[in-house]
This record gives C-alpha cells, sequence and structure tokens, in this order.
C-alpha cells in the first residue's frame, strides 16, 4: 500500500464514522481540538482503523501518543511496513 | 413582527420566567416532604424518589407553558415502551430535557455534560437523582454506574450530539450511549423532538410561542450488535432512524406552517 492509499483509506475511514469534512483532513490538524474528537472516539477510531486495516492495534502503546491525523497516518504506514 | 406578536412574546415571557421561579421555589421547599413521602408510598431510595420529583417539577413545567407552547407527544404508547431502555434524543434548546416529563416513565437519568451542574438551583438535585455527569466521570464510571441503573428497572437518556444544535440540524453522535446499551443489553429507544429551536435557541434569552412535538420510535434491540464494533453499527442505524423521523416530522404542510409561524 502506497503511503497516498493509506492516507487516502485513514481519512474516508475516519471522515465516514465521525461525520467528518474530507476537505479539513489535512496532516498537522489536532484530532482533539480541531476535529472535536474525545477519549472515546479515540476507542471506536482503533476499532475503525482495525476493520479498514484488517490489523489489532489496540494494544500498542504508540496508540496512545496520537495527537494529529499525520500521526495516524504515520502509524498506520509504520504498522503495515512491519507486518510485511 | 407585528405589535400583537411583539406583546404577545413579552406576556409570554414574563408569564413563563416569572411561573417557573415560582415553582422551582415552590419545588425546593416541598422537595424534602415530598421525599419522605414518596419513600414511605412507594419504598424507593432517595435517588429514585427524586427522579420521580423532577419529573414531577417536568409535568409542572407542561401546565405552565402550555398557553403559549403546545405541546404533542406521539409514536410509542406507554405499555409498548420497554421500563429499562437507553434513550437517545436530538437536541436543540436548553429546555429540551424540561419536555422529557412528557415521557410515560419517572424513572429516568438522565447523562449530562458538566455545565448544568453549575445551576446551583438544580446541582443538589442532580445529585441525589444520581445523574451522569459525563465529563467529570470516566468512561468505565459512567458505564458502571449506568449499568447499575438499567439493572434497578431504570433507563438513562443520553443527548448523543453532546451538544445543542446550532442550526437545527442533527450533528454527529458520540457512541457512548450506544456502548452502555451494548454493555448492558437493553434495548435504544429513539426519542425526536421539534419545535423548541423555536422556544429557545442557543444564544437568545427570550422565549417564543411554538409547538413542540415529541416523537417515541420503536425500541431497537441490541441482539445483533454484540459483535466488536457493533455499538457503531447501531448508533448508525439509530441515527438513520432518527434523521428520517425528524424530516417526517418537520416536513409540515405549507398552510400548518404559516399557523406555526403565526402562532
Amino acid at each position: 500500500m502506497t503511503e497516498q492509499e493509506i492516507i487516502t483509506t485513514v481519512n474516508t475511514a475516519l471522515a465516514e464514522e465521525f461525520e467528518l469534512d474530507l476537505d479539513e483532513m489535512t496532516p498537522d490538524v489536532s484530532l482533539y481540538e480541531d476535529l472535536g474528537l474525545d477519549s472515546l472516539d479515540t476507542v471506536d477510531m482503533v476499532i475503525v482503523l482495525e476493520g479498514a486495516f484488517n490489523f489489532k492495534i489496540r494494544e500498542e502503546a504508540d496508540v496512545k501518543e496520537i495527537r494529529t491525523l499525520g500521526d495516524i497516518h504515520a502509524f498506520v504506514a509504520k504498522k503495515l511496513a512491519a507486518e510485511s | 413582527m407585528t405589535v400583537y406578536s411583539l406583546l404577545h412574546v413579552i406576556a409570554m415571557n414574563i408569564w413563563v420566567y416569572s411561573l417557573l421561579v415560582l415553582w422551582t421555589v415552590i419545588g425546593v421547599i416541598l422537595s424534602p416532604l415530598q421525599i419522605v413521602f414518596l419513600r414511605w408510598r412507594h419504598q424507593w431510595p432517595v435517588d429514585r424518589a427524586v427522579r420521580h420529583i423532577i419529573w414531577m417539577y417536568g409535568r409542572g413545567w407542561l401546565v405552565l407553558i402550555s398557553p403559549f407552547v403546545s405541546f404533542r407527544r406521539e409514536g410509542l404508547s406507554p405499555d409498548q415502551l420497554p421500563e429499562r431502555c437507553v434513550f437517545v434524543i436530538n437536541h436543540l434548546s436548553f429546555f429540551d430535557t424540561y419536555f422529557m416529563a412528557g415521557l410515560p416513565h419517572s424513572d429516568v437519568t438522565f447523562a449530562v455534560r458538566s455545565w448544568p451542574f453549575k445551576m446551583f438551583w438544580y446541582r443538589l438535585f442532580m445529585r441525589l437523582a444520581n445523574y451522569l455527569e459525563v465529563e467529570d466521570l470516566s468512561w468505565q464510571e459512567t458505564t458502571a454506574r449506568g449499568t447499575e441503573v438499567l439493572n434497578h428497572g431504570g433507563s438513562v437518556l443520553f443527548f448523543p450530539e453532546g451538544h445543542r444544535s446550532r442550526d437545527g440540524q442533527i450533528q454527529r453522535f458520540y457512541s457512548g450511549a450506544f456502548q452502555l446499551a451494548v454493555a448492558a443489553q437493553c434495548p435504544v429507544v429513539p426519542l425526536c423532538i421539534t419545535g423548541t429551536d423555536i422556544l429557545l435557541p442557543p444564544g437568545r434569552k427570550s422565549l417564543r410561542p411554538c409547538r413542540v412535538q415529541l416523537r417515541i420510535l420503536p425500541p431497537v434491540a441490541v441482539d445483533d450488535y454484540q459483535h466488536e464494533g457493533g455499538h457503531l453499527a447501531l448508533k448508525k442505524k439509530v441515527k438513520s432512524q432518527m434523521v428520517e423521523a425528524l424530516k417526517e416530522m418537520t416536513d409540515i404542510p405549507a398552510e400548518a406552517a404559516e399557523m406555526v409561524s403565526s402562532c
């Protein structure tokens, strides 16, 4: 999966689940301050990403460090690279 | 706005706000006696008795606004409504909660944000009623306390949008209510309210006459949503039903719309 495909898949999955505007989903936006997600949404976000990429990430310590959309893209790319 | 409409609005605001203050003061003064009476009569614990008192207070609200606001409940009849369920409702106005007195059951625990607890005249009653302060509690605590309420035969009510809508349109749903329903294996009962955004939308202080409709939609069972991420699918299903119902409720014929705007 290319970097662009990862970005598109992440953004589409999150936009659908959290009813976000795709145009506002730039890598530097904060999930909490800009997109209005809360701690409970983080749990849902993990479920959505697991469904979109067919991997398990809920036990990963790095998930707690995610703050921006770009962090998610990087996290997913790293996870997919490690699995391949 | 015509002179008549303006006088009507002024009269409404004087009437409703002054009577609401009076009704609140009377309620606060009489509440200890009511709690004692309800505990003696029904053997209810304090929290259950206080929830009933709050419901009665809301009933009083429905009476005092009746000269200016026509309220109608429709949909599920009281005998079709499950005793224990998770209610979810769209949020348009500060006064949405007051109209929950239109529900047939009084044992409803509200899950609310922190700011309503800042109203000192309500705070004690909200605490005694064991309302869930979702911003202050961890989600584990909210689930545990919500499950306890449901296991005792009560219901929990959520505003899944989290905030009042600024444009009258239904907003994105948070998933807490649906997680609780799945975890406690309780049906979700969607409620749709219209008209309170005309009564008092966010950002305005003066009331306007209106028609308020509260529709109780059929319960949605959670049996098919016990799988991982099932609460997200449940959220989508419930929201789509509410969107459809709200569209139907607000899609009123032109002549009826004219009557609403002139009242």
